[in-house]
């Protein structure tokens, strides 16, 4: 059996499936959970189904560009190890930076004609141990911490007061970071495309916002459909730039 | 009637229950998966290579690991923040998703609402990042030369410039005096050091500190109200 057949064997796959399954199953009874609480606390069904929704249909397209990361990952370590690692803990640039530290350190490369079944298991080991950090900070601290910052002992009609600003600068400095990137980018690198996304997301963005007014429908999909017809934007503009 | 017999402060018990137990239970999984695929596949973890990775590996993402915890518990909750951290993608995906949650929700950081919202929020995008990897696991061989074609590749390679310029769009708006100072900054230092283009998970830090400082004095000069 060659090293890729055996990282693509079906007992991998079904040790992957049972995780990625116990997983999903956490995430079906927290929105259990939280639904029932919401609905004793007295929030709205429409303002809670209206949370699912939105969150699902913005999630879509991410997920898809993660989807990619497992087909570039799947070609030197196989599709299980791929698709457990891009399904939890970490994200692509993570997932591939320390893959090649991994296989370096064996003194192997990342590509499936220098690795082997031993230097596959042991780059799993590397990634799961090198992230697994915020896990096991939330399981032993999360309880103490969060009480600390008395977090859900207010009510929504009690005003946001300094918390709601940081929520909006912490958000402010997160897309700073990205959007100048792509600023510099256009100036270091002359790669337009990445800015030029950005203005057409914010311009549809900024359309939807408009018409969300007027109808309601708008509301739950404007930043799904802003960043569609922003990739779709960036296809374009990549065919004359 | 219903409203104030619940407990809210029972229900919070049960999440930290439920999140501990949960991300025990999952922690012990993944980190039983890499010993699990040696058994399966008669091989051996090589514990010089995983000695001489994990250490480089550990001194970058161990502080970053600590910092993220730090900053996005209190915008998450506890309910959100337990799920996000054994289903990663938080920055690029959870917490954009649960703050447009929020958003559309007019829930207030801190509160019982926020803390429900954001829970259902990273719950379902778990969820459906799960479903759209699994669909596409099971149609890799006829999806590839798709999702591969040269024509429909810049619009995956900007995925997260459409997901930012969306998102910036809504944020930049609520206040464009803290936005020039964190933006100008990213902008002007990658220009002036272009490898840290590629490092934003640490530029993220730095970035949202001059903003949270920055909003810190004007909330306390009540330019912000």
């Amino acid at each position: 059996m060659s090293y890729i057949e055996a990282a693509n064997s079906l007992s991998l796959y079904l040790i992957v499936g049972a995780i990625l399954l116990f997983i999903a199953l956490l995430c079906v009874l927290f929105i259990v959970k939280s639904y029932r609480a919401g609905i004793r606390i007295g929030m709205d069904k429409k303002v809670l189904r209206r949370a699912i929704t939105s969150s699902a249909t913005f999630t879509v397209l991410p997920s898809v560009s993660i989807l990619l990361g497992v087909i570039a990952l799947s070609g030197s370590l196989g599709i299980p190890a791929s698709w457990l690692r891009l399904s939890v803990i970490g994200n692509l640039q993570y997932e591939a930076t320390v893959a090649e530290i991994a296989a370096n350190s064996m003194g192997l490369s990342l590509n499936s004609s220098s690795l082997n079944v031993s230097a596959l298991s042991t780059i799993l080991l590397v990634m799961t141990v090198g992230i697994i950090w915020g896990c096991l900070l939330s399981i032993f601290t999360m309880k103490k911490y969060s009480s600390k910052l008395a977090i859900g002992k207010k009510s929504n009609s009690s005003g946001g007061g300094y918390a709601s600003w940081a929520m909006v600068a912490m958000m402010i400095g997160l897309c700073s970071t990205f959007v100048g990137s792509y600023i510099a980018e256009a100036f270091v690198n002359v790669n337009l495309v990445p800015v030029v996304t950005v203005v057409i997301a914010s311009l549809f963005m900024a359309l939807f916002e408009m018409l969300s007014k007027k109808y309601k429908v708008f509301e739950n999909f404007s930043l799904a459909l802003s960043m569609l017809l922003a990739m779709i934007g960036a296809v374009i503009v990549s065919m004359f730039i | 009637m219903e409203k104030e017999v619940f407990d809210y402060s029972k229900y919070t018990d049960s999440v930290h229950r439920m999140g501990r137990i949960g991300l025990s239970i999952g922690a012990l999984m993944l980190l039983s998966a890499p010993f699990l695929f040696a058994y399966f596949l008669d091989a051996e973890i090589d514990w010089n290579g995983f000695l001489s990775a994990i250490w480089s590996v550990l001194i970058v993402y161990v502080p970053s690991c600590i910092v993220e915890y730090l900053i996005y518990v209190p915008l998450l909750g506890p309910g959100a923040s337990y799920l996000s951290f054994i289903t990663g993608n938080i920055t690029n995906l959870k917490l954009p998703c649960a703050a447009n949650a929020r958003e559309i929700a007019e829930a207030e950081v801190g509160s019982k609402e926020n803390e429900i919202i954001s829970t259902l929020s990273v719950a379902t995008s778990s969820l459906v990042t799960m479903v759209v990897i699994f669909i596409g696991v099971l149609l890799l061989i006829p999806l590839t030369p798709v999702l591969e074609n040269p024509v429909l590749r810049p619009a995956f390679d900007n995925v997260l410039p459409a997901l930012f310029g969306a998102l910036g769009y809504q944020y930049f708006r609520k206040s464009l005096r803290l936005t020039v100072l964190p933006l100008s900054f990213m902008t002007l230092i990658c220009i002036i050091v272009p490898s840290l283009m590629g490092q934003t998970s640490i530029m993220i830090i730095a970035c949202g500190a001059i903003s949270i400082g920055l909003s810190w004095i004007f909330w306390k000069k009540h330019i912000l109200k």
